[in-house]
């Protein structure tokens, strides 16, 4: 077990490692957690989190390979590699999704899209106004569309903050969030829902009554109006100073560099 | 005496019809039945909708020489080498219509397909647009009070192709230990034809010894054919990984018609067989470092 709890912060921190640094803060001992395919950033924070405050959180690697040891983070999240010396192989029709569904395990999922909206819908689907005819075909929603309707609690992680990707209202809704805000995820009879939108320039949560995402915390020495900036919809004034998001510790910075991701695979998730 | 289910990739693949609905059990670079898919495009099999979990690279070949227009499923995806570009042009050129389900949806329509029930409910999906744009899922009632749910109306696929690591002639198949991939457990019992290409076809006695690892029963498969490397490019577990080559060399022609035309008729149309298809792929050589991960 590395000396993480009186580790100083990092000097030389950079974005992929705070953000995992805070996406790994989200999960804890008790908690199962899985990931699925380009998912560098949840890995690596699944990982991180095992190596310092929560050796007892549960890694589905894939969704596939339970209590993995892979080598290093691999060119894949979904390939072998990554479930290297796995205690138990999950067959996904028979075993995945009866825990997924079942609702005591697994209650927090980990979701990349395409477009997220400010009431947290994503969108892997299709851009434009006609699903049939659409302008761009994405790849698909996958296990998405589950996720968002069966009770999870939803950590939108985006590595490329900018109006494309963060929008008003999603072309298509693929996961649902809150839907249309307010009331109208619970009305329609969901529960969970998105906590929390780790993006490269803040961290984003969501109003407890409008269901309004909002700045939660500002990445060091980014400003409230860079991520307006980069925001494709209005967001609400901050009401006094935001936190800043705490950067992560040098042994954080060193686990995830040497041990976890020696490759840099994180680093193909930015810049997109 | 069990029937006899041995064939050739060329029968194995005339079993299927234009315009079927043909099942490909893979996921986004992961054991894709490739020789099978490779075979349907030389026959100029035309009209096929595909039902897959997440479709990669197959779906981008078949796309790409227009044997499809119409797609089942929950992703299409090279995951680490990006969209599949030809599906995608073709989706927004309008000539493959996409029905998108979640993947309890997909386990759902299967499901109820192998069960020979009209419909199975899932809770996914509920709240997204999905269910407006498929008249395959309604919303239903629960009978017993409560929340409602999402009816997901029987899908019976016209065939299933599959790959395997081991099969007999009588057409049981045989898994090396490994991930079982995601929808081994339903789709082929969906199916009304099943082919499974094998990396080896043994005696019954192999499959015998670990009958644990027996995934298909014969009775339930149209036809065997050994093949292999029959995954290649696709990674096959325990067995071989994924080239990243051959799927960097796709993404590049993938931009051009020309040059998909020349790819197609290089590794696809143009050898003679699957054994000249390894050849052309680079021989024994490759498939060493494919079995050692060192091309992945």
């Amino acid at each position: 077990m590395s000396d993480w709890r009186n580790s100083p912060p990092a000097e030389d921190w950079t974005i992929d490692e705070l953000m995992i640094a805070r996406l790994a803060a989200c999960f804890g001992d008790g908690d199962q957690a899985c990931n699925g395919m380009a998912s560098f950033v949840p890995v690596s924070a699944f990982w991180l989190a095992r190596l310092t405050h929560a050796p007892d959180l549960v890694w589905l690697a894939g969704a596939v390979g339970l209590e993995p040891r892979p080598d290093r983070v691999p060119a894949s999240t979904l390939e072998a590699p990554l479930w290297r010396d796995s205690i138990m192989y999950v067959e996904q029709y028979g075993d995945f999704w009866n825990f997924a569904l079942n609702g005591r395990w697994l209650t927090k999922f980990c979701v990349g899209a395409a477009q997220l909206d400010r009431y947290g819908n994503g969108n892997n689907s299709v851009i434009g106004t006609d699903y049939h005819n659409p302008r761009v075909r994405l790849p698909g929603t996958a296990g998405l569309g589950d996720m968002g309707s069966i009770g999870k609690r939803l950590y939108y992680w985006n590595p490329n903050h900018n109006p494309r990707s963060l929008v008003e209202r999603v072309d298509f809704i693929s996961c649902a969030g809150y839907l249309g805000g307010g009331s109208e995820r619970a009305d329609a009879g969901l529960e969970g829902g998105p906590e929390l939108v780790i993006t490269n320039l803040a961290v984003m949560d969501f109003h407890p009554e409008t269901r309004h995402m909002r700045v939660a915390s500002l990445h060091p020495g980014v400003t409230f109006e860079q991520v307006q900036e980069a925001t494709g919809f209005e967001l609400p004034a901050p009401e006094g100073p935001i936190p800043t998001t705490e950067a992560p510790t040098a042994e954080q910075v060193r686990l995830i560099r040497d041990i976890i991701d020696p490759d840099n695979m994180r680093r193909r998730e930015f810049g997109r | 005496m069990s029937a006899e289910k041995l064939a050739t990739l060329e029968d194995a693949a005339a079993l299927v019809c234009d315009g079927d609905t043909v099942a490909i059990l893979n996921m986004a670079t992961q054991a894709a039945p490739m020789a099978l898919v490779r075979e349907l495009i030389r026959q100029e099999r035309q009209d096929l909708g595909v039902v897959c979990l997440v479709g990669g690279i197959p779906v981008d070949w078949l796309a790409a020489a227009g044997a499809m227009n119409r797609l089942i499923g929950a992703a299409v995806s090279m995951e680490q080498f990006g969209l599949c570009q030809r599906y995608r042009k073709a989706v927004e050129a309008g000539a493959i219509r996409v029905e998108e389900l979640s993947e309890t949806a997909l386990n759902a329509r299967l499901g109820a397909g192998a069960r020979n029930l009209p419909f199975l409910p899932t809770r996914g999906l509920i709240g997204t647009d999905l269910i407006d744009v498929n008249d395959n899922l309604v919303m239903l009632d629960d009978p017993f009070g409560g929340p409602s749910v999402v009816a997901c109306k029987a899908l019976v696929p016209d065939v299933a192709l599959v790959h395997a690591h081991k099969a007999d002639r009588f057409g049981n198949i045989g898994y090396e230990p490994t991930a079982l991939w995601p929808d081994l457990g339903i789709m082929p019992k969906a199916a009304t034809t099943v082919i499974v290409t094998a990396e080896e076809i043994v005696d019954s006695e192999v499959l015998r010894a670990n009958p644990d690892r027996t995934v298909l029963p014969g009775f339930m498969v149209d036809a065997v054919v050994e093949a292999p490397f029959g995954a290649h490019p696709t990674s096959f577990s325990p067995r071989y990984g994924y080239d990243t080559a051959m799927h960097l060399e796709w993404i590049g022609a993938a931009r051009d018609d020309e040059a998909v035309a020349v790819f197609l008729e290089k590794y696809v149309t143009g050898p003679a067989d699957h054994a000249a298809y390894l050849e052309t792929v680079g021989g024994a050589e490759q498939m060493t470092a494919l079995r050692n991960w060192e091309a992945s």
